[in-house]
């Protein structure tokens, strides 16, 4: 995926998640609302790029390697340490309330539960970035 | 499951783009070059074109040691032929984790014609710590083989007055944060007078990068450097450019420390 030329005004979005048709999909929807969008496969990618750009909000799945995989907590922390304004919305088809409960604890401004349609999951965006 | 997957992109043949940026030796109004650093570009059309996106992911993922032997090959098989002095980046981790890396540099220098004598290793850390054993014996061996040795980005992250001691390099490179508008902040100033002076007392040349203006060329005069590296002398250029670069020179037989001259204004 290719970083994307920043418009004055474009909002930008990260979309982070390991299954390619996701991420497709979400960015075909988000690039189609008038979006800056770039995406991330692993954590470690995704941690690169919020090292070097700044995201008005961040998408990210909770689970990036597979069984038991925690990621997406990592990159709330990450998101929020780097840039307070930055918005993140965590998506998961296997949150625990606990964990849940975790993901604001660490800064997430929404954890929703998969599955969840796009056109939802804009509107909560929408929200947040307007706060 | 896209574990490796980006990683396996990077590494694949074309995957790592050489530029080279000349490095000048400037007197005046003129500039000579003396080398090029080589730099590195992520694949075409990935999140990794850019060279920060791309070294972030890479130490992130602990891989310095494959993407650099892969930067490395890829800048000395592409490189400018002739009398200029050509710098690799090199991670510090890398040097104390990779016994065989002193081997590999001499045998892609060889395979593709670059005199060992030519290169320098420009060490690169923003991470701790490293095999500091390793690490020595890394230098050692670099210096029986006479590749000089650079230390990037001094003052910056592992760039710090410890690897000064432990490394006792050839060339301190200053970070453009203290370099670009140190003729006109007296703090900046003091720090490069005062790098200046520590490379002095080591035997070292000091190298200022991100030299854009005129201004700053000046001051840097007046502080005593002479070696400068920034857009005001070159963007980073394709292997195609920077050799027509150092061919340009015609029949100069100068040395690889006067090679070319052109005036940067």
């Amino acid at each position: 995926m290719q970083i994307n030329q920043v418009s004055d005004s474009a909002e930008r979005v990260l979309i982070v998640d390991d299954e390619d048709l996701i991420v497709l999909a979400m960015r075909k929807y988000f690039e189609g609302l008038g979006y800056v969008v770039d995406a991330a496969f692993e954590l470690e990618e995704a941690q690169a790029l919020l090292a070097n750009y700044e995201y008005d909000l961040v998408i990210a799945d909770l689970r990036l390697t597979g069984i038991g995989g925690v990621e997406g907590l990592q990159i709330v922390s990450d998101v929020h340490q780097r840039c307070a304004n930055t918005r993140i919305i965590l998506l998961s088809a296997y949150g625990t309330p606990e964990i849940e409960r975790e993901s604001y604890n660490r800064g997430a401004d929404a954890f929703l539960h998969k599955p969840k349609a796009m056109m939802e999951i804009a509107q909560i965006a929408r929200v947040l970035l307007e706060q | 499951m896209r574990e490796h997957r980006a990683l396996n992109t990077i590494l694949e043949p074309g995957g790592i783009t050489p530029m080279y940026q000349p490095i000048c030796f400037v007197s005046g109004n003129n500039a000579v070059l003396t080398g090029f650093e080589c730099l590195s570009r992520g694949p075409k059309g990935t999140n990794f074109e850019p060279a920060n996106v791309l070294f972030e992911y890479v130490r992130l993922k602990r891989e310095e040691i494959v993407v650099d032997r892969a930067c490395i090959s890829a800048a000395l098989a592409n490189a400018p032929k002739g009398d200029v002095r050509l710098s690799v980046n090199v991670h510090a981790s890398t040097l104390g984790r990779d016994r065989d890396f002193v081997d590999f540099l001499c045998d892609a220098a060889a395979k593709n014609g670059v005199a060992t004598t030519s290169l320098t290793v420009e060490i690169v850390e923003h991470a701790p710590p490293w095999n500091s054993a390793g690490f020595a014996d890394a230098l050692r061996r670099l210096r029986v083989q006479s590749i000089r040795i650079a230390l990037d980005d001094v003052g910056l992250g592992q760039s710090n007055f410890k690897m000064m001691l432990d490394v006792r390099p050839d060339y301190l490179k200053i970070d453009r944060y203290f370099v670009e508008a140190c003729d006109h902040d007296d703090d900046r100033r003091a720090v490069i007078e005062s790098l200046a002076r520590l490379a002095s007392h080591f035997g070292a040349q000091v190298v200022a990068e991100g030299v854009e203006r005129i201004e700053v060329r000046d001051a840097l005069q007046r502080f005593g450097l002479n070696l400068m590296q920034g857009y005001l002398f070159g963007m980073p250029l394709n292997a195609v450019d920077a050799t027509l670069l150092t061919s340009s020179r015609g029949d100069d037989r100068a040395s690889a420390e006067s090679p070319l001259s052109f005036r940067a204004s």
